[in-house]
């Protein structure tokens, strides 16, 4: 029995990893507005929502890296190269998958540059 | 079109063969963020350029009519290597390369309890409010100008009563914006000398084109001479003052040492050691402040100070003359 | 000839004539009347082209004061309004409609239908966004235009005293046209999902379809807070509750929040339809399919993702905490990477076929050349320390008109050029193209370059003068030059487009031998767009699948008759293209333009506070609108199924998820719960900024809002009980259910005002008390809208027109009531039981 079946039939598999992106992104930015803005009425200090934006952002490269080896795995793990244009059900899929992976892809990459700012800033200024 | 790019590049070499002032230019710093900031300029635009041209060059090639198609793969392999890969890359080492500039850019606001210099500075429609707070001493209150120490940081303190409005020394670093209900506090530092114009820069109202203070940057031991000056009372006792406060100018302007203490325009107390009037929109003459006693509403559309026109033109300048010689 | 193929003939001749009678566009004093794609696209297109002309000449008249130093050519109050209504203009009047413009027109033409689904909602779209044109821009002939910029940041745009009427006209002429887009939106999601000819799956569409799909599904997202932010405006200027207001616990920096929000995303709901053209154009003239159609998907949305993460960009001089800098600087850089892929995909494209040089591909490659050095500026201004010292000077126009104009303007204009033959069956000069082209791309650049040194040199933005000796002089002068340069090139461009072309001959059929189903037009095109309905086995059909112009033409495919005399087109499945359903579409009315003007009547009456006109215009719309849907939709048609051809028999009437009306109902109110959510976002805003921002005034207790969550939690349930009971056969149960759902949403509605109301509760004292009512008055404005909903299934029900078998209205209600719940909860939590848990 797979954990995830292995075809979900739908279109909005698509936007997973951006959407895990959205939601890493909202997190990071509501968390660190909030905490500097009432900075004087926490018991902890600011390196701790470094730490905070460090795990969510494991956690969010996590669950993209779920979504791309299950659009990986949609593409047929690129047994067959683009552009996936025959009017098949099989082509269509591989479309899905390979461009569901793209966009992983590209969720990655914005996820990691929005954890950047956490390493070098390490203070609520100004 | 590639000729058109590069006359536009060439623009600023022939301003400075006819010898335009730069004393508004973010390219000409004299401040340490504005130092760190030009150089990022130049690597983002020296870069740029090169991208551009590369992109072109492919586009120019690509309409070439005798030319071998690629194959579908190594069209595949330009968009995977040169639109993604390598943007990727070159984006996050840029974005750390910045990332890294704002601690020391921005350091921690100044507390209460450290030794910098502290200028409060509030816009309001059409002019600037500056209040010297020096560690030891007490604050000085001035309008339209602001001096600073080379070689110090100094923390401002950003307020507004009305609008919003931004304050920025190009010289010297980046803007700030001065918004009602919030006091923004940053800092900058002078390394060389220079008298600079400040725009406001963002938009207040009619005269907001009219809106700026001069930045000066002094040499420490000047500075401190000027600011000594700054807080010491008017010389008193010239015939102008009699008609500055017979028709009610020190309701709104303060005069210290004398009996006009208004605090709704600016504080006049020391107006002619300015280098300009009216919040940078005209020079610092006393045929300028007679005008702008008579007509300030023709010289700033919207500004608050009633036009007094109606005096006679001999005590109209005999107030100017009066404010003229305020050092 | 013989008896057979002349009785072939015969018939289809006959059928040829009953699908001209069935989708002829009304003529003589009717002409306005019609809602075929065709026509109200090109209104669409000449109304948004007008206004840029418009917009243009303003932009002229600032060239013209800012030539030369203190110069006096425009007083500072009228050239305050020029550059804002310049701005708001080109903005809200054409850029954004010139989107929904050409999707209109040529998107039915791409995917093979004969038109969208809603056409009735497109044409109401249409004449809301002409009114409330016509009004914003009309103001400044009476000095009255808005005066503040065109993002209107308050308290400057908030003060009665400085910007007068002016900011009332933009605040209620735009929200009307924002109701436009939206409605544009919702028509364009549902047509490219469920409007696509059998057998293109979704990884055959054109590609111009997922940009739409992502760009209306940005707009959903986007509109809505600015929407809201409108709101609190307006309730701010016309009632005094202070929501910007520091002195009583507002803040100005809230709408620039909500207006960002909005206008960052709308600078990629503005660009990705213009490379959308792009996406067209560039295979058709390397004459080769596009290498990397994947990449163009990820592009597409992931642009529309992170488009949403870039809106403090904007804000990085207001004094933000660093970090908040540092998010989105970094989202602002991520956005260059599938902007970047676009680019490339064009070049692999380009470089992988034989390029042939036609005016529009001329301006898609003057488009990539402006637009790689907006872009590339657009990088250097996403850095946080950059952005310090250019924001808001000279640098910023330079760097926004060169992405606009080169990822919008030019684009657009070479979508003109290709697609003019499917608009008017006839080619466009190629000497007056080429001609416009170097004008506008020599002059364009002459303008627009010297501006970034301006900036750099210190010229801050939105200045009617600058001073003499600063350096600014001979860089001014240039641009001023550079811009009449560059309007002489648009005014070519628009003469080739206007200029009478009686004598001229027809294109030729697929004059650039392009390989998408829009080509499939005949010259001239006929009101019904394809003959018959294709089935579809590649991206590029008229390359690929041979005959098929010949076929189509012969209606040897899918409805190549119209026997009822009906407006009929295929909805498919979304993944798959398999067709579901024939649907039925409404022809030419009047209530669409009488609902449009009633409601754009609201706005304007509101602007000169005229309430009683207001009201009465408001409910002549709200007559107008039931009118509309009783007579125009959810009809019950006089058989079950139908044949459609090649032996395939389609039901005509489908209802809940299956029916275009389901998802038209359901991307409405994914809209309508951004803007609660944009709501809020402000309430929280105010927690986290202001100190004791709850304690500032008593109420609304958490009485009052856990009875509002019980009685919608009631009519909730009610309402699924009315559905059940109607699929059971319980007409009388259902009617019950209906009533008494209908009574507790009133009760629910009337519930939540109670909190404010009995802890007497005064909006303007402060922003707290004024944002617990615009919450609470939101959810009752919608509660009585679910009740209206409710009577109107109670009379379709007791009128026949809601039966068993037809219940399309009744699921939709019971839609719009999952998300009611959920609107009422969340707005009830957050009144009532929020300010507890402190």
């Amino acid at each position: 029995m797979r954990l995830v079946p292995k075809e979900i039939e739908s279109l909005w598999t698509l936007f997973t990893a951006p959407a895990v992106w959205a939601a890493h992104f909202l997190l990071c930015y509501v968390g660190a507005a909030v905490y500097c803005a009432k900075r004087s009425s926490w018991g902890f200090g600011f390196e701790w929502v470094r730490v905070g934006i460090g795990v969510a952002t494991l956690l969010a490269l996590t669950m993209i890296l779920v979504s791309a080896w299950l659009a990986w795995r949609q593409w047929g793990f690129g047994a067959q190269d683009p552009p996936h244009d025959r009017p098949t059900g099989h082509d269509r899929r591989s479309f899905q998958g390979l461009a569901t992976l793209l966009l992983s892809g590209l969720s990655f990459v914005a996820v990691i540059y929005t954890a950047m700012p956490a390493l070098v800033i390490a203070e609520c200024n100004p | 079109m590639k000729a058109q790019s590069v006359a536009a590049y060439l623009l600023p070499v022939g301003c400075l063969v006819a010898g335009c002032s730069d004393a508004q230019s973010v390219l000409n710093p004299h401040g340490a963020e504005a130092e760190s900031i030009a150089l990022l300029f130049w690597i983002t635009a020296i870069g740029g350029a090169l991208i551009w041209l590369a992109v072109v060059g492919a586009l120019i090639y690509a309409g070439r009519r005798h030319r071998k198609p690629y194959s579908q793969a190594s069209a595949a392999r330009l968009v995977l290597w040169a639109g993604a890969v390598v943007p990727s890359i070159l984006l996050a080492v840029l974005l750390g390369y910045a990332l890294a500039l704002i601690p020391d850019l921005r350091p921690l606001a100044a507390s209460a309890d450290d030794d910098r210099l502290h200028i409060e500075v509030i816009g309001e429609q059409f002019w600037w409010r500056v209040i010297y707070h020096p560690p030891d001493g007490q604050p000085v209150v001035s309008a339209n100008e602001v001096r600073l120490p080379v070689g110090e940081r100094v923390t401002f303190s950003l307020k507004s009563t009305d609008v919003i409005h931004s304050f920025w020394i190009p010289p010297l670093g980046g803007k700030m914006d001065m918004i009602p209900g919030r006091t923004n506090t940053f800092s900058l530092k002078a390394t060389k000398a220079g008298i600079f114009r400040s725009p406001c820069t963002e938009f207040c109202g009619p005269s907001h084109a009219l809106m700026a203070f001069t930045a000066v940057a002094m040499k420490p031991g000047r500075f401190d001479r000027w600011l000594a000056n700054e807080g010491k009372e008017a010389v008193n006792g010239k015939p102008g003052l009699k008609p500055f406060l017979a028709n009610g100018c020190g309701a709104c302007h303060a005069i210290r040492g004398t009996e006009a203490d208004g605090a709704v325009g600016p504080d006049l107390t020391h107006l002619a050691s300015r280098k300009t009037l009216a919040a940078g929109s005209l020079p610092n003459t006393e045929d300028a402040i007679a005008r702008f006693i008579a007509e300030p509403d023709e010289v700033k559309p919207g500004v608050r100070m009633p036009a007094f026109g109606m005096l006679p033109q001999d005590e109209i300048d005999a107030i100017a003359a009066y404010l003229a010689r305020l050092e | 000839m013989s008896a057979a193929d002349m009785h072939e003939d015969n018939t289809r001749k006959a059928q040829e004539e009953r699908l001209r009678a069935a989708w002829m566009a009304p003529r003589g004093w009717r002409y306005f009347t019609a809602v075929n794609n065709t026509r109200v696209g090109l209104w669409y297109i000449v109304t948004a082209f007008t206004f840029m002309l418009f917009a243009g000449v303003l932009a002229l008249l600032m060239r013209v004061q800012l030539a030369v130093p203190n110069n006096s050519f425009l007083s500072a109050d009228f050239f305050n309004q020029t550059f804002t209504l310049h701005g708001t203009v080109m903005m809200f009047l054409f850029a954004v409609p010139i989107f929904e413009a050409v999707a209109i027109t040529v998107l039915p033409q791409m995917l093979g239908a004969r038109d969208l689904p809603f056409p009735r909602l497109s044409a109401f779209g249409y004449w809301s966004f002409a009114l409330g044109g016509v009004f914003v821009c009309g103001s400044i002939f009476f000095g009255a235009a808005p005066d503040t910029g065109w993002f209107m940041y308050p308290p400057l745009a908030t003060d009665p005293e400085y910007s007068g009427i002016g900011a009332d006209i933009w605040l209620l002429g735009l929200s009307f046209i924002e109701v436009a887009s939206i409605a544009a939106a919702v028509e364009l999601i549902v047509g490219f999902l469920k409007c696509r000819p059998p057998g293109m799956r979704i990884n055959l569409t054109p590609l111009y379809g997922w940009y739409v799909l992502v760009v209306a599904g940005m707009i959903l997202f986007a509109f809505p807070p600015l929407i809201a932010g409108d709101i609190l405006f307006e309730l701010e200027r016309m009632f005094d509750w202070p929501f910007f207001d520091p002195e009583r616990g507002g803040d100005p920096l809230l709408w620039q929040h909500l207006f960002w929000i909005f206008g960052h995303p709308e600078v990629y709901i503005i660009f990705l339809p213009a490379i959308a053209l792009l996406a067209m154009i560039v295979p058709t003239f390397a004459q080769h399919p596009i290498v990397g159609y994947s990449w163009i998907v990820l592009a597409a949305v992931g642009t529309g993702f992170l488009s949403f993460g870039l809106w403090v960009h904007h804000m990085f001089t207001t004094g933000l905490p660093s970090i908040s800098l540092g998010f989105f600087s970094a989202a602002s850089e991520a956005v260059a990477i599938p902007t970047g892929v676009q680019i490339f995909v064009f070049l692999a494209t380009l470089l992988a076929g034989r390029v042939v040089f036609s005016v529009p591909m001329l301006f898609a490659a003057g488009a990539l050349a402006i637009f790689v050095i907006g872009g590339l500026t657009g990088v250097m201004v996403a850095l946080a320390p950059f952005d310090w010292q250019a924001h808001d000077t000279y640098f910023v126009v330079a760097h926004l008109h060169y992405t606009l104009i080169g990822g919008m303007l030019f684009p657009t204009f070479a979508g003109l050029y290709y697609f003019y033959p499917v608009m008017r069956g006839r080619m466009l000069s190629a000497r007056l193209g080429k001609t416009g082209f170097w004008l506008m791309f020599v002059g364009f650049n002459v303008a627009f370059f010297p501006m970034h040194i301006a900036g750099l040199r210190g010229m801050p933005r939105r200045v009617f003068t600058y001073p003499d000796e600063i350096g600014f002089n001979v860089l001014n002068l240039v641009s001023t030059i550079g811009a009449f340069v560059f309007a002489s090139g648009v005014l070519v461009v628009i003469w080739a487009i206007a200029r009478p072309k009686r004598n001229e001959p027809y294109a030729g059929r697929n004059p650039w031998n392009a390989g998408t189903l829009e080509w499939l037009i005949e010259m001239p095109g006929e009101d019904w767009g394809v003959r018959s309905v294709p089935i579809i086995e590649s991206r590029y059909p008229l390359w690929d699948q041979k005959n098929l112009m010949r076929d189509v033409d012969a209606g040897r495919f899918y409805l190549a008759d119209a026997a009822e005399g009906r407006r009929e087109t295929l909805v498919t499945s979304v993944l798959d293209g398999d067709p579901v359903q024939c649907l039925r579409l409404p022809g030419p009315a009047y209530v669409t333009i009488l609902a449009a003007f009633s409601l754009g009547g609201v706005f304007i009456f509101l602007t000169y506070h005229w309430w009683i006109a207001a009201l009465v215009s408001g409910a002549i719309c709200a007559v107008c609108i039931l009118y509309w849907l009783w007579t125009g939709t959810a009809e019950i048609p006089e058989k079950r199924e139908k044949n459609v051809g090649l032996g395939l028999t389609l039901p005509l009437y489908v209802s809940g998820p299956r029916s275009v009306g389901w998802w038209a109902m359901f991307i409405t109110m994914v809209g309508d719960g951004t803007a609660l959510a944009s709501l809020i976002f402000g309430y929280f805003f105010y927690w986290t900024v202001h100190r004791g921002f709850i304690a500032a005034a008593a109420g609304p207790g958490a009485f009052w809002p856990i009875v509002g969550i019980a009685l919608f939690a009631a009519t909730w349930g009610a309402m699924l009980g009315a559905l059940a009971a109607n699929t059971r056969g319980s007409a009388s149960g259902q009617r019950l259910l209906l009533i008494l759902s209908l009574l507790m949403a009133v009760l629910g509605s009337l519930a939540g005002l109670a909190g404010p109301w009995t802890h007497a509760m005064t909006p303007s004292s402060h922003a707290y008390p004024a944002i617990v009512w615009t919450l609470v008055i939101w959810v009752a404005v919608h509660g009585a809208v679910g009740a209206v909903m409710q009577g109107y299934c109670l009379a379709r029900s007791l009128a026949g027109r809601l039966t068993r078998d037809h219940d399309i209205d009744l699921r939709n209600v019971v839609l719009y009531w999952h998300f009611m719940l959920v609107s009422a909860v969340l707005t009830f939590v957050v009144v009532g039981l929020f300010p507890l848990a402190l």
